[in-house]
């Protein structure tokens, strides 16, 4: 049991009257990267989102079943969503960098949480922008505002500003999809570093992309989840046919 | 015998002749017609102020107290008076049509019927004329407010409860409020929702991000809200006609409680009710032209204003 | 962090980091080169246990097995590039040849162990070793396993002309030794059942061989992209 992060049990969600997540079950591993893989609306964007709460923002949400964080049940009533977020951080399909400057981007998530004195702001800004690998090419202006950076730049800033405030889980939606090859493959690359301190779920309608990149595979459809994995087996010997179905492109 | 070969060009595009577009060329015809129309009448308007009254434009005239029954000299306390008003008033209006306008967007749910309520109340107020808000301003500041305030703190005794520079401003405001409020709602409403999403994903409270994110992306729609608004309040003349305007005054007003001078209910009073209407005519003029060049760059000031942290954000 | 693997590149003095994909690379290059080394010394104890003394069995048998599990371990790896990462270009037929190349050394393994096995059974060995000039035979049989590993590790165009060249001599004495032997045999039926496990044998010898230039040609198309199969290689500018 020490080695799973998360543990899901029969989630399950509801826009008003549609049921868009059928009783998930499954189990996270700890500092591994797991991918999560479907065709369009099979739910796997919305149950990433479930995992730092981030449906509630979304009014008419109904939220059934638990999602236990290293045995805690974030939707209990006496769980702080705020806590929540700090300790599960979120990058987003499209990059979303604040229109400042790109220090004052990956210090906010620190100076939210009360830390003010320069020194202790500067080293976890360093860190963080070393940590997703773009530091040399910022480190001169840090300075400048951070809508100026390319699109592969813009999000490995996010990912720097999410790592500024020490997650233990990083979610990842898409993250590379707008992207050009080389930033993906810096992306990638960056992924497969930060998994031996983070544990990483990323949703991505890029099968090979899951193939390169993660640990674990779990494959969503209309809502349920048909089968969860090691990704070699799951790319070379599935065990379910609709998994086999999709992965060889029969359909979906 | 050799058949002959007549070779029919024709276009990979399109068999039509290429002709001539008669309705689309009306239309810009018509639209360039127009606008000319627009930009001589403006020119014909402001030829005449600035003809007939750089006479009496200058620095001089911008700086000193009227004389002679108003016949001559300057209108510096209008100028002044004018000014504190637009300042009091945007004192009043800014903070609470940033904080309304704040509410709306960001706090009230899709079918509130607080923020329909709200809402509808701001598309009445931009309608409703302003000599009602005059009438608003007298009944409820002064007779009800002011009236109220002599009895409970000078024993009764006449203070607040007649026409100052406090209640003109404070009615000018309520004209001015909903501008405030909807050029700070469309600010606020193009602050992409990914922007919200990415600081709450940090474990930011919404407080927070009302604080570090919209707000600050609102800055732009305040700024151009309120002046906006102040370049109405330095024109409004009927809300302040029976609230606090006086059209001679010896002295500036040197608290809220005292009445002031104001640029365009002077020219009202130079052109209805002076002594002699024909030699105060350059005044009038002159007049105009300052409130003109002042409603103007208010105007500009905005523009640029706004054009610049359109600029920085890029 | 881990450190990443740095690679200096010696022409340029670049120095980039590998991905952690040329990293799985570079282990099953390696792991290839190591398969490659045990059949080597497979061979070099068959032409020892030929040449000289018989060797032990267990050791034998214990680099049998461990060939064999490379041979596994090396379809395995290259099952899952082929599934997880999708090679391309110089990646693809690296992966491709990795598994032909380990397939032909599990053969020249198993053929090593057929003539150390065979080599037993031979009466009067050396003489007829001496009368047949099989010594230089297997000698340049030992050597070509070297200069084969040597020509995977280099991907040099002249050590896969050096493998062609002496798989061309060991074919040519081969058939010389075998005719000689055919002669004696009829001629002396004493020796027929040592002559025909000689022959045997040196047909074992001839197949390592050309399994060696089997493991050529697939460098060969790993570094020009050209299948050289089944080709004479009389006409090539090796």
């Amino acid at each position: 049991m020490k080695n799973i992060k998360i543990e899901v049990k029969d989630l399950s969600l509801y826009y008003g009257e549609k049921k868009a997540l059928k009783e998930i079950s499954l189990e996270i591993p700890r500092n591994k990267v797991t991918a999560l893989i479907g065709p369009s609306g099979c739910g796997k964007s919305t149950f990433l989102r479930c995992i730092n709460r981030m449906n509630d923002l979304i009014p008419d949400v109904k939220i059934t079943g638990q999602m236990l964080v290293e045995g805690i049940d974030i939707y209990d009533k006496n769980v702080d969503v705020v806590n929540i977020r700090k300790k599960i951080g979120m990058v987003f399909q499209k990059s979303n960098p604040f229109p400042k400057s790109i220090y004052e981007n990956v210090a906010y998530g620190p100076k939210i949480n009360g830390i003010k004195t320069k020194n202790e702001l500067d080293e976890i800004v360093e860190t963080s922008l070393r940590q997703a690998a773009i530091w040399d090419e910022v480190k001169d202006r840090l300075g400048d505002s951070a809508m100026g950076l390319s699109g592969g730049q813009q999000q490995r800033l996010c990912i720097a500003r999410t790592l500024a405030v020490s997650p233990d889980i990083i979610l990842m939606d898409e993250p590379a999809s707008a992207l050009d090859p080389i930033s993906t493959s810096k992306i990638e690359e960056l992924v497969h570093e930060l998994k031996e301190q983070y544990t990483i779920i990323i949703v991505t309608h890029n099968m090979q992309q899951a193939a390169r990149t993660s640990d674990y595979t779990a494959f969503f459809y209309l809502g349920e989840l048909i089968e969860i994995g090691k990704t070699n087996a799951i790319f070379t010997k599935p065990e379910q046919k609709q998994t086999e179905d999709y992965i060889t492109g029969r359909f979906g | 015998m050799e058949a002959t070969i007549i070779e029919t060009k024709t276009n990979f595009f399109s068999n039509k002749k290429k002709g001539v577009d008669i309705k689309g060329k009306l239309v810009v015809g018509i639209t360039q017609v127009a606008v000319l129309l627009i930009i001589a009448i403006l020119f014909v308007i402001l030829g005449i102020i600035v003809y007939e009254g750089r006479a009496k434009f200058s620095w001089e005239f911008i700086s000193s107290f009227p004389t002679n029954g108003m016949t001559e000299g300057g209108i510096f306390p209008a100028l002044i008076g004018t000014f504190i008003l637009v300042v009091v008033m945007s004192i009043a209006a800014v903070p609470f049509g940033t904080i309304t306008a704040i509410y709306l967007t960001e706090y009230a749910k899709e079918n509130s019927k607080i923020a329909a309520a709200i809402r509808f109340s701001v598309r009445t107020l931009a309608v409703v004329p302003s000599i009602i808000f005059g009438l608003f301003g007298l009944g409820f500041f002064i007779q009800f407010m002011g009236t109220g305030m002599d009895k409970a703190f000078n024993g009764g005794e006449l203070h607040w409860g007649q026409p100052n520079i406090l209640w003109a401003s404070l009615t000018m405001s309520l004209l001015t409020l909903p501008v405030i409020i909807v050029s700070v709602e469309e600010a606020l409403k193009t602050i992409p929702r990914e922007l919200r999403e990415a600081s709450l994903a940090l474990g930011a409270t919404k407080w927070q991000t009302i604080k570090n994110v919209v707000f600050p992306g609102s800055i732009s729609g305040i700024m151009t809200g309120t002046i906006l608004a102040v370049s109405r309040g330095a024109g409004e003349v009927a809300p302040i006609l029976f609230t606090g305007a006086a059209y001679y005054l010896a002295t500036l007003p040197k608290s809220l409680s005292d009445q002031f001078m104001n640029l365009g209910y002077h020219i009202y009073i130079m052109s209805t009710q002076s002594s002699d209407v024909e030699k105060t005519m350059p005044i009038q003029f002159a007049t105009t032209l300052v409130l003109l060049i002042l409603t103007l760059s208010l105007n500009l000031v905005a523009v640029i204003i706004r054009s610049r942290i359109r600029r920085k954000a890029k | 962090m881990q450190s990443k693997s740095i690679i200096q590149n010696p022409t340029s003095k670049i120095v980039y980091y590998m991905t952690h994909f040329e990293i799985e690379l570079e282990k099953l290059k390696n792991v290839i080169i190591k398969i490659g080394k045990l059949a080597e010394i497979q061979v070099s104890e068959s032409v020892k246990a030929l040449l000289s003394e018989p060797i032990e069995g267990k050791e034998v048998k214990k680099t049998e097995n461990k060939i064999d599990k490379l041979d596994v371990k090396i379809d395995e790896i290259c099952q899952s590039i082929f599934a997880l990462q999708q090679p391309v270009a110089s990646d693809l037929r690296f992966i491709m040849a990795a598994m032909q190349i380990s397939n032909e050394i599990e053969r020249i393994g198993d053929l090593a162990v057929s003539v150390i096995k065979r080599s037993k059974n031979i009466k009067d060995k050396h003489d007829l070793i001496a009368k047949f000039e099989i010594g230089d035979l297997a000698k340049q049989v030992e050597l070509i396993t070297i200069k084969t590993n040597e020509c995977y590790l280099t991907r040099d165009e002249n050590n896969i002309g050096e493998v062609f060249i002496l798989n061309r001599s060991i074919k040519k004495k081969s058939e010389a030794a075998i005719n000689n032997i055919i002669v004696e045999m009829k001629s002396h039926s004493k020796v027929v059942v040592s002559g025909t496990n000689l022959v045997i044998l040196l047909k074992h010898l001839e197949r390592i061989s050309e399994h060696c230039t089997n493991i050529a040609e697939y460098v060969h198309f790993m570094v020009n992209a050209k299948i050289i199969k089944h080709d004479k290689h009389e006409d090539l500018d090796l």
